[in-house]
């Protein structure tokens, strides 16, 4: 016990020690994570789904890239070039074609994994711009909401502004942007956008207003602690875990979106590989190769639930008070000797 | 005569709601001397929490309005101070310890944190490195109260568990101070709860470190609004014996209020009682609990029960508090009032004016009868 606080301590430390010190530091953050996704099943199928969904579509998005840089020519990651026409066309799933293959000779799969990453980035950006502008918008409006102020005449104007976005269905005015943009990604990218954020500024306004009087915000005030380091530190901090868990659940539906958009025949061109797109393109070859439809559907459905079991776990790992809770249940479903066991290594 | 650290002058307060208007507090003085511990004590909504939380100006605006009055604390003219001088006030000025030790921690942070932050403000402020409102060192010497005064915590191994540089630097600069106040309000091995959160400590514990983090800014005055309301009778015991003893140590001048008229005998240099908004008495403790002057607090004084005493059921005081939206006028006692005569239901009660030459007179009552109330056995 005490060589090992000597170490801890710095206390004749050499390099290996001090390095050893950070490893077991490291476990030491990652442990109460680990339990709760042992602790809930769900949570750990959706992380997982989460981590691989996550790198695939990183591998297939920069291999290509720095086999450019390396070697000269790119490496696809992808069985086939996503867009190469081949005369293997209308090919039932099989082992050459793992997911069959279009009219036109198109590889399925390759398509579906090209279109990963696009729709992920999709997903998570649209979504993070959102929470960004919306939640920025909101902690101003909610927090400094007196009427008859200055903060209060802006505050009133954002929610305003908010209202008349969510006066229109959030499809139906994505749908309309980027009808009148025209087709193409970027414009389709535009339209989901600029309808998105606005939830984002009711949910944190909401949150903000709950969380400002509560009495630990106002023992803050009395304790000296100044109004914006009080936004900061005492509001935010509270609102970090609902709006996190709103936003990881939010990916699936913004995916959703987009590739609704695509699928009504507004968004993404057929050239680009993209689930919603494929999903419209191939919609009346449903009852005959059914293949063509169902893969870019799966991989909608698949991604979203990953994100959603992810997100609603994320809410145990975040809080402290439930963290705790399912630590110690952990530890008292744990045997006796598991634990003797880990307490000594 | 000593400059009273805390002067409040006539001061009133109104809610502003749908239904109309709450005069929470209509005309209230009250002064506090260097050292002396105030008690205000009353029912619920008489204007306890309203008074506690107008002096630190933290009542939120609107809907709260102070119609009147003037709150100097240590020669500063509060109600005048602009708004964004306010936090320099509170904390290092004004402390303040709140009713419900649960909410009035923040779930997110570790103790250590909860208290670092208040022990950051004081020092910061003593640096010279964020402003403050009143830079003199205070006169109160904490460090009797400290049972170490080594570099020992530091060595302790929590103390480098902390993730980044930053923090670690930032925790080892405040965690003599964050330790020190902790063994200040008892607690024995203030290392083991540093990295605990507020939800896995006890109601008793977590009113220990409301306390702590009060008193590490150093106050010239702290308020403590019913710091052991919400907590069980033995674990009241526990903090008030604490509080009884820091009162001791640091010789800050504290404003009690509390609805418990045991707890206020047993803390308070002086009471003053208040009823719908109005102080109706004020004097020293002994005085106005032996020889009460106003209907009101005799009455109130008659309905506690007596230990080991077996008289029949308790006398209550019938009717019941006034809503603040319609105080009687005149005397805001007077519906409920044995000695009620024509006069008390037109006329305010003269508001603590003492009449001089009356030996009789030992107090301040808001009654144009105290002498008759008070030869009435």
């Amino acid at each position: 016990m005490a060589s090992a606080t000597d170490s801890e301590l710095g206390v004749d430390a050499t390099p290996w020690t001090l390095l050893r010190g950070k490893a077991s530091h490291l476990r030491e953050i990652l442990r109460p994570f680990i339990r709760v996704l042992r602790a809930n099943p769900l949570t750990l199928i959706g992380f997982i789904l989460v981590v691989i969904i996550s790198t695939t579509a990183l591998l297939v998005a920069i291999v290509p890239v720095i086999s450019q840089v390396v070697l000269g020519h790119p490496v696809l990651l992808t069985p086939y070039d996503p867009n190469g026409i081949s005369t293997d066309y209308s090919q039932a799933p099989s082992l050459k074609h793992l997911l069959g293959t279009d009219k036109l000779g198109l590889d399925i799969f390759s398509r579906v994994l090209a279109a990963l990453p696009l729709d992920l980035a999709i997903g998570v950006g649209i979504a993070g711009f959102a929470l960004l502008l919306g939640g920025g918008l909101g902690l101003v409006a909610g927090y400094w909401d007196k009427p008859r102020t200055l903060g209060g005449v802006i505050s009133a104007v954002i929610l305003r502004v908010t209202d008349v976005f969510l006066a229109f269905p959030s499809l139906v005015l994505a749908l309309a942007i980027a009808a009148s943009l025209g087709r193409g990604t970027g414009p389709s990218i535009l339209a989901v956008l600029l309808t998105w954020w606005p939830y984002y500024v009711r949910l944190t306004r909401g949150e903000v207003l709950a969380v400002k009087h509560r009495p630990y915000v106002v023992a803050a005030r009395a304790a000296g602690v100044s109004e914006v380091r009080i936004l900061f530190r005492h509001v935010l901090r509270n609102l970090i875990e609902p709006l996190l868990v709103y936003y990881t659940l939010d990916i699936g539906t913004v995916i959703i979106t987009f590739s609704t958009i695509s699928f009504v025949g507004i968004g993404v061109p057929l050239d680009v590989s993209e689930w919603g797109t494929m999903v419209e393109a191939y919609e009346q070859l449903l009852l005959t190769h059914p293949w063509t439809v169902l893969a870019p559907g799966a991989a909608i459905f698949i991604t979203v639930l990953a994100f959603s079991l992810f997100g609603d776990g994320l809410r145990d790992i975040l809080d402290p008070r439930s963290r705790r809770t399912l630590v110690q249940a952990v530890a008292a479903t744990t045997l006796p000797g598991q634990v003797a066991g880990a307490a000594e290594a | 005569m000593v400059e009273p650290v805390l002067d409040v002058q006539d001061l009133s307060v109104e809610y502003e709601a749908g239904a109309g208007t709450f005069h929470a507090l209509t005309g209230v003085s009250v002064r506090l001397d260097p050292g002396r511990v105030v008690g205000i004590v009353g029912e619920t909504g008489s204007g306890k929490s309203t008074l506690a939380h107008a002096i630190p100006r933290l009542l939120p605006e609107p809907p709260a309005r102070i119609v009147s009055g003037k709150i100097s604390f240590r020669g500063v003219d509060v109600l005048d101070l602009p708004k964004w001088k306010l936090p320099l006030l509170r904390g290092t000025g004004i402390g303040m310890i709140f009713q419900e030790p649960i909410n009035s921690l923040n779930p997110a942070y570790r103790i250590f944190d909860q208290v670092a932050e208040a022990v950051a403000v004081r020092k910061l402020r003593d640096a010279g490195e964020s402003p403050t409102l009143f830079p003199a060192p205070e006169p109160h010497d904490y460090s009797k109260g400290m049972v170490v005064k080594s570099g020992e915590a530091l060595l302790h191994p929590i103390a480098t568990k902390l993730p980044g540089r930053r923090r670690r630097a930032r925790r080892e600069a405040l965690m003599q101070d964050v330790l020190d106040y902790l063994r200040l309000v008892r607690i024995n091995d203030p290392e083991t709860i540093l990295d605990l959160y507020p939800h896995e400590l006890s109601g008793g514990m977590r009113q220990r470190i409301m306390i702590a983090m009060a008193l590490s800014a150093k106050p010239s005055l702290l308020i403590a609004d019913e710091p052991t309301s919400a907590l069980d009778i033995t674990i009241q015991a526990q903090v008030l014996t604490l509080m009884k003893e820091l009162m001791e140590e640091v010789q800050t001048s504290i404003l009690f209020i509390s609805h418990d008229l045991g707890i206020i005998a047993e803390m308070a240099d002086e009471v003053g009682v208040l009823y719908a908004g109005h102080l109706v008495e004020f004097g020293p403790v002994e005085e106005v609990f032996a020889n009460p002057r106003h209907p009101y607090t005799k009455l109130l004084l008659r309905s506690v029960p007596a230990q080991y005493k077996d008289d029949g059921p308790l006398p209550a005081l019938s009717g019941s508090v006034p809503s603040l939206a319609n105080v009687p006028p005149g005397c805001p006692f007077h519906p409920r009032c044995p000695l009620m005569r024509d006069a008390c239901k037109t006329n305010p009660g003269p508001l603590l004016e003492p009449v001089k030459g009356i030996s009789a007179r030992t107090h301040l009552s808001a009654c144009y009868y105290s002498d008759e109330v008070a030869r009435k056995a």
